[in-house]
């Protein structure tokens, strides 16, 4: 996962309309329409719902001029863990429907509903558009904005600051994966090889988290001392400077909120059905 | 072991996410008392860490791998299981804001099995562990595994009450997995900790070394 860090981090350094809205704007429709998404129940309406919001991520997709390949790669990374568990879904009757109907009967008694298959594909709807809206999020909201965003928002003043020093942290463990990784591959070691006896590879490892472990518990008192010369102290907080919403971007974040609020209260009194 | 957002109703999500911010809470309260908040620049590049490390994948059996959740091992090293809950929040906000991998609605219930349940088992049957057997391997490992396991099961519990699984069934599937990653889990602990006691004994907790007057190990 971290290696993917520096690509995200590229991809948001990209300029665009919706790069340039402050990270406020974005983290706040991101979040209402997964809240908004989550909040629809386990039924058919979310498909119509579910397509209304894709068409709206398509549309913010296309304005970011981010190229569709990002979108896709990075979704497929996240889909791959949690697809299997929603195909499984197929096999599984679930509390919300009363009735199930047998499509095909598979050996040890396994079977396949229709009601079944449809809980999946409401499941999936819900997954990826959650999944779409935090990909467009972090591809063009650079990690230290969202930050700032967030503490503008009112984030604690103490969890700020120490989430601030772990993400400026996280570039460096990033290079220092790196590093790590690309030694043990020139020494031709591989956690995988199994003509290395288990134990040794274990050992190895667990050495090479330790020492991880080390040289970060290093890099924070150095860091410590560091900041300790420039003043830190027990009142110190993190400076956010005053930067009050454009025109613009209020009435971009009053138009998306309506819109994602909306469109699942629309569905659910019948305005929005798909045939 | 990171459930998603569409994976459970909107209500438990917020039932879990108040239990988490009162973990969080706390968790906050201890990084001021304990770390005398100086000390605070430190749990956050440990968070780095743990994020990075957690990147390793591990290899587990029959081709499948794992990777670290790191729990116990934060808590032990740190001596308090709300060490765990503040370093392990920090990277899930990250992992679920950033990557995807969690979700925004159910980050309450992955705090809670994670960084919560990991930390305080963890912790706490190291602790016990080491009172009875003096033995740092030992308490690590098992330690290590039932933070592993645990909080595994934990989510399948949440995961049936979401209606996304049969509770046994589900259980079984997400505790026998888990059972077999707990294992790595609890070698890498053990490996990690017993370097990093060579290497730099004073940055270890003396919960480590000693237990009610337990021999150091």
């Amino acid at each position: 996962m971290i290696e993917e860090l520096f690509d995200i981090e590229r991809f948001a350094n990209r300029d665009s309309f919706i790069h340039r809205l402050d990270a406020r704007v974005k983290i706040i429709v991101t979040f209402a329409a997964i809240v908004a998404m989550v909040a629809v129940p386990y039924s058919t309406l979310v498909f119509s719902v579910g397509a209304v919001f894709f068409i709206f991520f398509i549309v913010l997709w296309a304005l970011s001029r981010l190229s569709p390949w990002i979108y896709i790669k990075r979704a497929l990374v996240i889909i791959s863990l949690w697809g299997i568990v929603i195909l499984f879904q197929i096999f599984i009757k679930n509390p919300y429907y009363s009735e199930y109907h047998t499509i095909a009967s598979l050996p040890f008694g396994i079977s396949i509903y229709a009601e079944s298959v449809q809980f999946a594909f409401i499941l999936f709807t819900k997954f990826i558009i959650t999944v779409s809206f935090v990909i467009l999020l972090s591809s063009t909201t650079r990690i230290q904005d969202l930050l700032d965003g967030g503490r503008r928002l009112g984030l604690p003043a103490d969890f700020a600051l120490a989430l601030g020093m772990m993400i400026r942290y996280l570039f460096v463990f990033g290079y220092m994966y790196r590093k790590i990784v690309q030694t043990l591959e020139s020494k031709a070691f591989d956690p995988f090889d199994r003509n290395l006896p288990y134990r040794y590879r274990m050992r190895q490892i667990g050495y090479t988290i330790g020492t991880m472990f080390i040289r970060s518990y290093e890099q924070g008192e150095r860091t410590y001392t560091a900041m300790l010369c420039r003043g830190y102290g027990r009142s110190s907080h993190l400076y956010i400077k005053k930067k009050p919403l454009r025109t613009g971007e209020w009435a971009f974040l009053f138009a998306c909120f309506a819109f994602v609020v909306l469109t699942p209260v629309m569905a659910f009194v019948g305005y929005l059905h798909m045939p | 072991m990171h459930i998603p957002d569409a994976f459970i109703p909107i209500w438990q999500g917020a039932i879990y996410w108040i239990i988490a911010l009162i973990f969080i809470a706390l968790a906050l309260r201890w990084a001021k008392n304990e770390l005398n908040e100086e000390k605070l620049p430190l749990v956050a590049v440990l968070a780095a860490a743990i994020f990075a490390i957690q990147s390793f994948n591990l290899p587990v059996s029959m081709g499948t791998s794992g990777h670290l959740v790191g729990g116990a091992l934060v808590a032990i090293i740190l001596g308090s299981p709300f060490a765990a809950v503040f370093i392990l929040t920090m990277v899930l906000i990250v992992q679920a804001v950033i990557f995807g991998d969690g979700g925004i609605v159910t980050l309450g219930a992955n705090i809670i099995n994670m960084g919560v349940i990991g930390g305080f088992v963890g912790f706490y049957t190291f602790k016990g562990l080491m009172a009875g057997t003096k033995s740092m391997p030992v308490s690590a490992f098992v330690a290590a595994w039932l933070a592993c396991v645990i909080p595994a099961l934990a989510a399948s519990v949440e995961l049936f009450l979401a209606g996304m699984f049969p509770l046994v069934e589900g259980m079984i599937a997400m505790g026998t997995y888990h059972a077999l990653i707990g294992v790595i889990e609890g070698i890498i602990t053990v490996a990690a900790i017993y370097l990093i006691m060579k290497a730099r004994p004073d940055l270890v907790d003396q919960g480590v070394y000693s237990v009610k007057g337990a021999a150091p190990v």
